[in-house]
Protein backbone atom coordinates (compact mmCIF):
# COMPACT_ATOMS: atom_id res chain seq x y z
CA UNK A 1 0.00 0.00 0.00
CA UNK A 2 3.12 2.47 0.59
CA UNK A 3 4.01 1.81 -2.72
CA UNK A 4 0.64 2.47 -4.08
CA UNK A 5 0.43 5.63 -2.64
CA UNK A 6 2.86 8.33 -4.43
CA UNK A 7 1.95 6.45 -8.02
CA UNK A 8 -1.07 7.46 -8.12
CA UNK A 9 -0.32 10.88 -6.61
CA UNK A 10 2.18 11.12 -9.74
CA UNK A 11 -0.34 10.47 -12.23
CA UNK A 12 -2.92 12.86 -10.86
CA UNK A 13 -0.40 15.13 -11.01
CA UNK A 14 0.76 14.25 -14.34
CA UNK A 15 -3.02 14.88 -15.22
CA UNK A 16 -3.44 17.73 -13.61
CA UNK A 17 -0.41 19.34 -15.75
CA UNK A 18 -1.84 18.04 -18.83
CA UNK A 19 -4.89 19.94 -18.19
CA UNK A 20 -3.39 22.77 -17.19
CA UNK A 21 -0.89 22.74 -20.57
CA UNK A 22 -3.79 22.54 -22.19
CA UNK A 23 -5.73 25.24 -20.63
CA UNK A 24 -2.75 27.74 -20.94
CA UNK A 25 -1.65 27.03 -24.67
CA UNK A 26 -4.49 27.19 -26.83
CA UNK A 27 -4.17 26.38 -30.35
CA UNK A 28 -1.92 29.13 -31.49
CA UNK A 29 -2.83 29.49 -34.68
CA UNK A 30 -6.24 29.33 -36.76
CA UNK A 31 -9.23 31.24 -35.27
CA UNK A 32 -11.11 29.09 -32.80
CA UNK A 33 -14.92 29.98 -34.61
CA UNK A 34 -14.82 28.73 -38.06
CA UNK A 35 -12.96 25.37 -36.35
CA UNK A 36 -16.36 23.20 -36.72
CA UNK A 37 -17.29 24.13 -39.77
CA UNK A 38 -13.86 23.82 -40.93
CA UNK A 39 -13.44 20.14 -40.25
CA UNK A 40 -16.77 19.04 -41.40
CA UNK A 41 -16.26 21.17 -44.34
CA UNK A 42 -12.45 19.14 -44.57
CA UNK A 43 -14.29 15.83 -43.60
CA UNK A 44 -16.24 15.92 -46.57
CA UNK A 45 -14.67 17.07 -49.55
CA UNK A 46 -12.08 14.56 -48.92
CA UNK A 47 -15.21 11.93 -49.51
CA UNK A 48 -16.51 13.44 -52.42
CA UNK A 49 -13.31 14.20 -53.78
CA UNK A 50 -12.39 10.15 -53.60
CA UNK A 51 -15.65 9.55 -55.27
CA UNK A 52 -15.15 12.16 -58.09
CA UNK A 53 -11.71 11.14 -58.77
CA UNK A 54 -12.66 7.15 -58.78
CA UNK A 55 -15.86 7.86 -60.89
CA UNK A 56 -13.73 9.76 -63.32
CA UNK A 57 -10.54 7.52 -63.57
CA UNK A 58 -13.24 5.10 -64.77
CA UNK A 59 -15.28 6.82 -66.97
CA UNK A 60 -12.11 8.12 -68.63
CA UNK A 61 -10.78 3.97 -69.13
CA UNK A 62 -14.10 3.34 -70.21
CA UNK A 63 -13.93 5.34 -72.64
CA UNK A 64 -10.47 4.55 -73.65
CA UNK A 65 -11.14 0.91 -73.67
CA UNK A 66 -14.58 0.78 -74.33
CA UNK A 67 -15.33 -1.90 -71.25
CA UNK A 68 -19.18 -0.57 -70.70
CA UNK A 69 -19.72 0.90 -67.19
CA UNK A 70 -17.69 -1.78 -65.84
CA UNK A 71 -14.29 0.03 -64.80
CA UNK A 72 -16.59 2.92 -63.56
CA UNK A 73 -18.53 1.11 -61.36
CA UNK A 74 -15.42 -0.59 -59.83
CA UNK A 75 -13.23 2.61 -59.59
CA UNK A 76 -16.17 4.07 -57.97
CA UNK A 77 -15.70 1.69 -55.36
CA UNK A 78 -12.07 1.79 -55.25
CA UNK A 79 -12.82 5.60 -55.02
CA UNK A 80 -15.19 5.53 -52.43
CA UNK A 81 -12.33 3.44 -50.15
CA UNK A 82 -9.69 6.10 -51.31
CA UNK A 83 -12.48 8.51 -50.28
CA UNK A 84 -12.69 6.91 -46.55
CA UNK A 85 -8.77 6.31 -46.60
CA UNK A 86 -8.69 9.91 -46.34
CA UNK A 87 -10.95 10.34 -43.84
CA UNK A 88 -9.63 8.03 -41.34
CA UNK A 89 -6.01 9.91 -42.39
CA UNK A 90 -7.56 13.17 -41.55
CA UNK A 91 -9.55 12.34 -38.53
CA UNK A 92 -5.88 11.01 -37.25
CA UNK A 93 -4.65 14.20 -38.08
CA UNK A 94 -6.89 16.22 -36.19
CA UNK A 95 -7.02 13.88 -33.34
CA UNK A 96 -3.30 14.14 -33.35
CA UNK A 97 -3.27 18.15 -33.34
CA UNK A 98 -5.82 18.69 -30.66
CA UNK A 99 -4.17 16.21 -28.19
CA UNK A 100 -0.08 16.95 -28.94
CA UNK A 101 0.78 20.44 -27.80
CA UNK A 102 4.61 19.75 -27.04
CA UNK A 103 5.96 18.14 -30.28
CA UNK A 104 4.89 21.33 -32.40
CA UNK A 105 8.03 21.96 -32.61
CA UNK A 106 9.52 18.54 -33.75
CA UNK A 107 9.14 17.29 -37.80
CA UNK A 108 5.40 15.81 -38.35
CA UNK A 109 5.43 12.74 -37.62
CA UNK A 110 4.44 10.39 -41.11
CA UNK A 111 2.08 7.80 -41.12
CA UNK B 1 -33.13 42.85 -56.51
CA UNK B 2 -29.53 41.35 -57.49
CA UNK B 3 -28.77 38.30 -57.95
CA UNK B 4 -25.84 37.12 -55.27
CA UNK B 5 -24.03 35.16 -57.99
CA UNK B 6 -23.84 37.88 -60.20
CA UNK B 7 -20.74 38.93 -57.97
CA UNK B 8 -18.80 35.63 -59.82
CA UNK B 9 -19.44 36.74 -63.36
CA UNK B 10 -16.48 37.25 -65.50
CA UNK B 11 -16.72 40.04 -67.56
CA UNK B 12 -14.35 41.07 -70.09
CA UNK B 13 -12.62 44.40 -69.67
CA UNK B 14 -9.79 44.24 -72.70
CA UNK B 15 -11.43 41.53 -75.66
CA UNK B 16 -8.05 39.97 -77.15
CA UNK B 17 -8.16 37.09 -79.73
CA UNK B 18 -4.47 35.58 -80.23
CA UNK B 19 -4.83 32.17 -82.55
CA UNK B 20 -8.54 31.59 -82.11
CA UNK B 21 -7.62 31.47 -78.22
CA UNK B 22 -9.67 34.11 -76.07
CA UNK B 23 -7.11 35.86 -73.74
CA UNK B 24 -8.65 38.49 -73.21
CA UNK B 25 -7.91 40.79 -69.90
CA UNK B 26 -11.02 39.96 -67.81
CA UNK B 27 -11.84 41.22 -64.36
CA UNK B 28 -10.60 38.07 -62.90
CA UNK B 29 -7.13 38.77 -64.86
CA UNK B 30 -7.28 42.35 -63.28
CA UNK B 31 -7.78 41.28 -59.84
CA UNK B 32 -5.14 38.84 -60.54
CA UNK B 33 -2.24 41.49 -61.67
CA UNK B 34 -4.10 43.68 -58.55
CA UNK B 35 -3.06 40.85 -56.41
CA UNK B 36 0.47 40.55 -57.45
CA UNK B 37 0.97 44.00 -57.41
CA UNK B 38 -0.55 44.40 -53.77
CA UNK B 39 1.42 41.69 -52.35
CA UNK B 40 4.70 42.91 -54.20
CA UNK B 41 3.62 46.53 -52.69
CA UNK B 42 3.20 45.01 -49.08
CA UNK B 43 6.79 43.45 -49.01
CA UNK B 44 8.86 45.83 -51.04
CA UNK B 45 7.50 49.05 -49.33
CA UNK B 46 7.48 47.12 -45.97
CA UNK B 47 11.14 46.12 -46.26
CA UNK B 48 12.30 49.19 -48.25
CA UNK B 49 14.25 50.72 -44.92
CA UNK B 50 15.34 47.45 -43.56
CA UNK B 51 16.03 48.93 -40.09
CA UNK B 52 17.56 47.07 -37.60
CA UNK B 53 14.37 48.01 -35.22
CA UNK B 54 11.40 47.52 -38.10
CA UNK B 55 8.65 49.60 -37.93
CA UNK B 56 4.58 48.58 -38.31
CA UNK B 57 5.10 47.60 -42.05
CA UNK B 58 8.11 45.71 -41.76
CA UNK B 59 7.14 44.05 -38.86
CA UNK B 60 4.08 42.90 -40.64
CA UNK B 61 6.40 41.62 -43.50
CA UNK B 62 8.70 39.90 -41.20
CA UNK B 63 5.93 37.88 -39.65
CA UNK B 64 4.65 36.95 -42.77
CA UNK B 65 7.98 35.76 -43.49
CA UNK B 66 8.93 34.19 -40.11
CA UNK B 67 5.14 32.30 -40.35
CA UNK B 68 6.03 30.58 -43.14
CA UNK B 69 9.22 29.67 -42.70
CA UNK B 70 8.60 28.10 -39.03
CA UNK B 71 5.72 26.54 -41.36
CA UNK B 72 7.99 24.78 -43.98
CA UNK B 73 10.38 23.93 -41.13
CA UNK B 74 8.20 22.52 -38.84
CA UNK B 75 6.03 20.48 -41.26
CA UNK B 76 9.18 19.21 -43.99
CA UNK B 77 12.52 19.97 -42.07
CA UNK B 78 15.25 22.36 -42.97
CA UNK B 79 15.99 20.94 -46.27
CA UNK B 80 13.00 21.97 -47.25
CA UNK B 81 14.26 25.74 -47.19
CA UNK B 82 14.91 25.53 -51.05
CA UNK B 83 11.27 25.77 -51.63
CA UNK B 84 10.35 28.44 -49.26
CA UNK B 85 9.89 30.99 -52.30
CA UNK B 86 7.44 28.93 -53.87
CA UNK B 87 5.14 28.35 -50.85
CA UNK B 88 5.66 31.36 -49.81
CA UNK B 89 4.15 32.88 -53.02
CA UNK B 90 1.61 30.57 -52.89
CA UNK B 91 0.46 31.71 -49.48
CA UNK B 92 0.71 35.40 -50.07
CA UNK B 93 -1.38 35.00 -53.48
CA UNK B 94 -4.08 32.76 -51.79
CA UNK B 95 -3.94 35.02 -48.37
CA UNK B 96 -4.27 38.53 -50.74
CA UNK B 97 -6.44 37.16 -52.95
CA UNK B 98 -8.91 36.09 -49.86
CA UNK B 99 -8.61 39.79 -48.59
CA UNK B 100 -8.77 41.60 -51.72
CA UNK B 101 -11.90 39.87 -52.46
CA UNK B 102 -13.30 40.96 -48.53
CA UNK B 103 -13.14 44.77 -50.05
CA UNK B 104 -16.53 45.86 -51.36
CA UNK B 105 -16.90 45.97 -55.25
CA UNK B 106 -13.85 43.59 -55.53
CA UNK B 107 -13.66 40.38 -57.57
CA UNK B 108 -12.98 37.29 -55.60
CA UNK B 109 -10.00 35.36 -57.78
CA UNK B 110 -10.46 32.43 -55.08
CA UNK B 111 -13.82 31.87 -55.90
CA UNK B 112 -13.33 30.79 -59.11
CA UNK B 113 -12.40 26.59 -59.48
CA UNK B 114 -10.25 27.05 -62.34
CA UNK B 115 -8.00 29.47 -60.15
CA UNK B 116 -7.59 27.56 -57.26
CA UNK B 117 -7.78 23.92 -59.53
CA UNK B 118 -4.71 25.48 -61.37
CA UNK B 119 -3.11 26.44 -58.22
CA UNK B 120 -3.65 23.10 -56.87
CA UNK B 121 -2.12 21.26 -59.68
CA UNK B 122 0.86 23.26 -59.49
CA UNK B 123 1.15 22.27 -56.22
CA UNK B 124 0.55 18.72 -56.91
CA UNK B 125 2.72 18.68 -59.82
CA UNK B 126 5.17 20.09 -58.68
CA UNK B 127 5.28 17.93 -55.07
CA UNK B 128 4.99 14.87 -57.42
CA UNK B 129 7.84 16.15 -59.21
CA UNK B 130 9.90 16.60 -56.16
CA UNK B 131 9.27 13.67 -54.61
CA UNK B 132 10.48 11.69 -57.70
CA UNK B 133 13.55 13.51 -58.27
CA UNK B 134 14.74 13.15 -54.70
CA UNK B 135 13.52 9.80 -53.94
CA UNK B 136 13.58 7.99 -57.65
CA UNK B 137 11.44 4.47 -57.76
CA UNK B 138 11.66 4.97 -53.68
CA UNK B 139 8.77 7.62 -53.68
CA UNK B 140 6.12 4.94 -54.85
CA UNK B 141 6.81 3.64 -51.62
CA UNK B 142 4.34 6.21 -50.52
CA UNK B 143 1.73 3.94 -52.49
CA UNK B 144 3.11 0.63 -50.55
CA UNK B 145 1.01 0.52 -46.46
CA UNK B 146 3.26 -1.32 -44.50
CA UNK B 147 2.47 -4.61 -42.79
CA UNK B 148 -0.22 -5.58 -45.02
CA UNK B 149 -0.93 -9.90 -45.99
CA UNK B 150 -0.14 -9.35 -49.59
CA UNK B 151 -2.97 -10.63 -51.19
CA UNK B 152 -4.86 -7.44 -50.56
CA UNK B 153 -1.73 -4.84 -51.16
CA UNK B 154 -2.81 -4.63 -55.41
CA UNK B 155 -5.66 -3.60 -54.28
CA UNK B 156 -4.89 -1.03 -51.20
CA UNK B 157 -1.86 0.18 -53.69
CA UNK B 158 -4.73 1.44 -56.21
CA UNK B 159 -6.63 2.97 -53.49
CA UNK B 160 -3.78 4.81 -52.38
CA UNK B 161 -2.82 6.09 -55.87
CA UNK B 162 -6.55 7.02 -56.37
CA UNK B 163 -6.23 9.10 -52.57
CA UNK B 164 -3.15 10.13 -53.59
CA UNK B 165 -4.68 11.84 -57.09
CA UNK B 166 -7.96 13.15 -55.17
CA UNK B 167 -5.20 15.71 -53.52
CA UNK B 168 -5.63 18.53 -55.96
CA UNK B 169 -9.52 18.30 -56.01
CA UNK B 170 -9.89 18.13 -52.29
CA UNK B 171 -7.04 21.25 -52.10
CA UNK B 172 -8.73 23.18 -54.86
CA UNK B 173 -12.34 22.55 -53.50
CA UNK B 174 -12.03 23.39 -49.65
CA UNK B 175 -10.64 26.66 -50.85
CA UNK B 176 -12.98 27.72 -53.89
CA UNK B 177 -16.34 26.16 -51.88
CA UNK B 178 -15.32 28.37 -48.62
CA UNK B 179 -14.66 32.07 -50.91
CA UNK B 180 -17.83 30.90 -52.74
CA UNK B 181 -20.24 30.09 -49.89
CA UNK B 182 -18.96 32.62 -48.03
CA UNK B 183 -19.80 35.32 -50.70
CA UNK B 184 -22.99 34.82 -51.47
CA UNK B 185 -24.15 34.54 -48.07
CA UNK B 186 -23.00 37.98 -47.70
CA UNK B 187 -24.95 39.28 -50.82
CA UNK B 188 -27.85 37.25 -49.93
CA UNK B 189 -28.38 38.61 -46.50
CA UNK B 190 -27.87 42.11 -48.21
CA UNK B 191 -30.24 40.94 -50.11
CA UNK B 192 -32.50 40.82 -47.09
CA UNK B 193 -31.48 44.48 -45.82
CA UNK B 194 -32.97 46.24 -48.77
CA UNK B 195 -36.14 43.89 -48.75
CA UNK B 196 -36.98 44.41 -45.27
CA UNK B 197 -36.05 47.94 -45.31
CA UNK B 198 -35.75 50.14 -42.43
CA UNK B 199 -38.16 48.29 -40.36
CA UNK B 200 -36.94 45.06 -39.92
CA UNK B 201 -33.34 44.87 -42.36
CA UNK B 202 -30.94 46.02 -39.13
CA UNK B 203 -31.44 42.43 -37.91
CA UNK B 204 -29.65 40.82 -41.50
CA UNK B 205 -27.49 43.83 -41.10
CA UNK B 206 -25.99 43.44 -38.24
CA UNK B 207 -25.72 39.74 -38.93
CA UNK B 208 -23.48 41.01 -41.98
CA UNK B 209 -21.41 42.84 -39.82
CA UNK B 210 -20.80 39.62 -37.98
CA UNK B 211 -20.14 37.57 -41.05
CA UNK B 212 -17.93 39.66 -42.27
CA UNK B 213 -15.61 40.08 -39.59
CA UNK B 214 -15.96 35.71 -39.84
CA UNK B 215 -15.20 36.14 -43.43
CA UNK B 216 -11.91 38.16 -43.15
CA UNK B 217 -11.17 34.81 -40.70
CA UNK B 218 -12.26 32.11 -43.40
CA UNK B 219 -9.71 34.38 -46.07
CA UNK B 220 -6.72 34.09 -43.62
CA UNK B 221 -7.57 30.72 -42.26
CA UNK B 222 -8.28 28.77 -45.69
CA UNK B 223 -4.70 30.54 -46.90
CA UNK B 224 -3.28 28.94 -43.91
CA UNK B 225 -4.54 25.69 -44.58
CA UNK B 226 -3.79 26.07 -48.33
CA UNK B 227 0.01 26.65 -47.59
CA UNK B 228 -0.01 23.77 -44.65
CA UNK B 229 -1.59 20.84 -46.42
CA UNK B 230 1.18 22.33 -49.37
CA UNK B 231 4.04 21.74 -46.54
CA UNK B 232 2.33 18.77 -45.38
CA UNK B 233 2.36 17.04 -49.36
CA UNK B 234 6.30 18.29 -49.49
CA UNK B 235 6.94 16.41 -46.69
CA UNK B 236 5.59 13.08 -48.50
CA UNK B 237 7.92 14.11 -51.27
CA UNK B 238 10.94 14.41 -48.99
CA UNK B 239 9.97 11.40 -46.47
CA UNK B 240 7.65 9.16 -48.47
CA UNK B 241 7.98 6.57 -46.03
CA UNK B 242 4.78 5.29 -45.24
Amino acid sequence: MGEDDPKSSFEDFDARLQSARQRQMPRPRGSQQAKPLGVAMRISVELAAGLVVGGGIGYVLDRWLGTGPWLMIVFFFIGAAAGIRNVMRAAKELNLSSQDDESDSGPRPSD
Amino acid sequence: MHNPLEQFEISHIVPMNIGGLDVSITNSALFMVLVVLVSSAFLILGMRRGSLVPGRWQSMSELTYEFIASMLTDNVGTEARKYFPFVFSVFIFVLVANLLGMVPYAFTVTSHIIVTFTLAMIVFLLVTLVGFIRNGAHFLKLFVPSDVPWYILPLLVVIEVVSYLTRPISLSVRLFANMMAGHTMLKLFGGFVVMLGALAGWAPWLFIVALSAMEVGIAMLQAYVFTILTCIYLNDAFHPSH
